[in-house]
């Protein structure tokens, strides 16, 4: 009894630092995530079993550029994460769809939306969201086989004005 | 030889143990030093080496919704995610609050909550930038442990003069106004 747990010993500690390993990369640098819901229709589609490589922002430096797709915390229920493209960053102009208005974005947040915008609750809902709620940006798609590849950062022809720096 | 091998297990150890540290401090309990003036008397700034009370904070709170009016909490700043600030919880979502200078009731929208620190004159907060998303919350402070005159538990308090409207009025509700 006692041979079969001294042998049992070292894989148990390989597992555990095994999983301790797994758990801080997963909260600090890379994680997968299962991606639901058509809001960024095509980029992802609403089907079971389609995961994508997060870069998370441990690291604080949130060098987040426009056009990416980020994770972040929703800001009306903070238990869930939901999927966006970062279209405005601090101080950029926005226009909003569907009516003549103009927003600035304020210090401190971003302005999301979802590339699917019929289905897509998003900035033009919530407004501005502060960018202490982005948790990372999607690099990657790694399944299903046939969509596996980098997600490419794009925004919307017409509707931002970037900050310029005087 | 022998010292190779010893240098190789010491490293493990110790890269276990700050993995270990590292996995506690993200997930469960961590050690935060405050600066400012914005929550005097519960926490104060000072010249010592620490510039501040040392407190632990614990992180588990908003996954299991364990924290209530009254909690002191650290949370990123609006307007700025690189700055974290410590203020206590004062209105959760739905809540009716009065604003202290337009006297304007407003209701704590949904996945928000209304922060304020003990300091009035001195705090930069909710009645300011307006009520903050849960989301922004990275921990519960629990004890002060340094310096050890305040070594204790950070008490739920409920602030005296408080912006909370505890009547929910049913009939004739006022103008309620949803923040941005």
């Amino acid at each position: 009894m006692a041979q079969v747990l001294a042998a049992l010993r070292p894989i148990v500690n390989y597992c555990v630092g095994g999983t301790l390993v797994g758990l801080a990369i997963s909260d600090r640098y890379f994680s997968l995530a299962a991606v639901h819901g058509s809001s960024m229709h095509p980029t992802f589609e609403d089907r079971t079993g389609e995961y994508a490589l997060v870069q998370r922002s441990g690291l604080a430096r949130y060098d987040f550029s426009r056009g990416e797709v980020v994770t972040f915390v929703s800001p009306v229920d903070h238990r869930s994460t939901l999927v966006k493209r970062l279209i405005g960053m601090p101080g950029d102009w926005i226009s909003v769809p569907e009516t003549l208005e103009i927003r600035k974005v304020p210090e401190g947040h971003c302005w999301l939306e979802g590339d699917n915008g019929s289905v897509s609750w998003d900035s033009r809902f919530y407004g501005p969201i502060p960018l202490g709620l982005v948790r990372g940006r999607v690099t990657h798609v790694v399944w299903p086989p046939h969509k596996f590849g980098r997600v490419d950062k794009r925004l919307p022809e017409g509707r931002v004005m970037p900050q310029r720096h005087f | 030889m022998g010292t190779g091998i010893q240098i190789w297990s010491t490293a493990k150890t110790l890269a276990t143990g700050a993995i270990i540290g590292l996995t506690i401090s993200d997930r469960y309990l961590t050690i935060v030093t405050t600066k400012g003036d914005s929550m005097h008397p519960t926490l104060t700034a000072a010249d010592s080496f620490f510039r501040g009370d040392v407190v632990f904070a614990e992180r588990g709170c908003l996954d299991k919704y364990k924290f209530s009016r009254g909690d002191v909490v650290i949370f990123k700043c609006p307007s700025d995610h690189n700055k974290d600030f410590v203020k206590r919880l004062i209105a959760l979502p739905g809540e009716w609050i009065r604003i202290p200078v337009s006297q304007e009731i407003i209701k704590v929208p949904e996945g928000h909550c209304w922060v304020e620190g003990d300091n009035a004159d001195r705090s930069w907060d909710s009645r300011s930038f307006g009520p903050i998303p849960l989301g922004l919350i990275k921990g519960r402070v629990t004890h002060i442990i340094w310096p050890p005159s305040k070594m204790g538990r950070v008490e739920r308090k409920w602030p005296e003069d408080s912006a909370i409207c505890s009547v929910y009025l049913q009939v004739n509700q006022p103008k309620g106004q949803l923040k941005p």
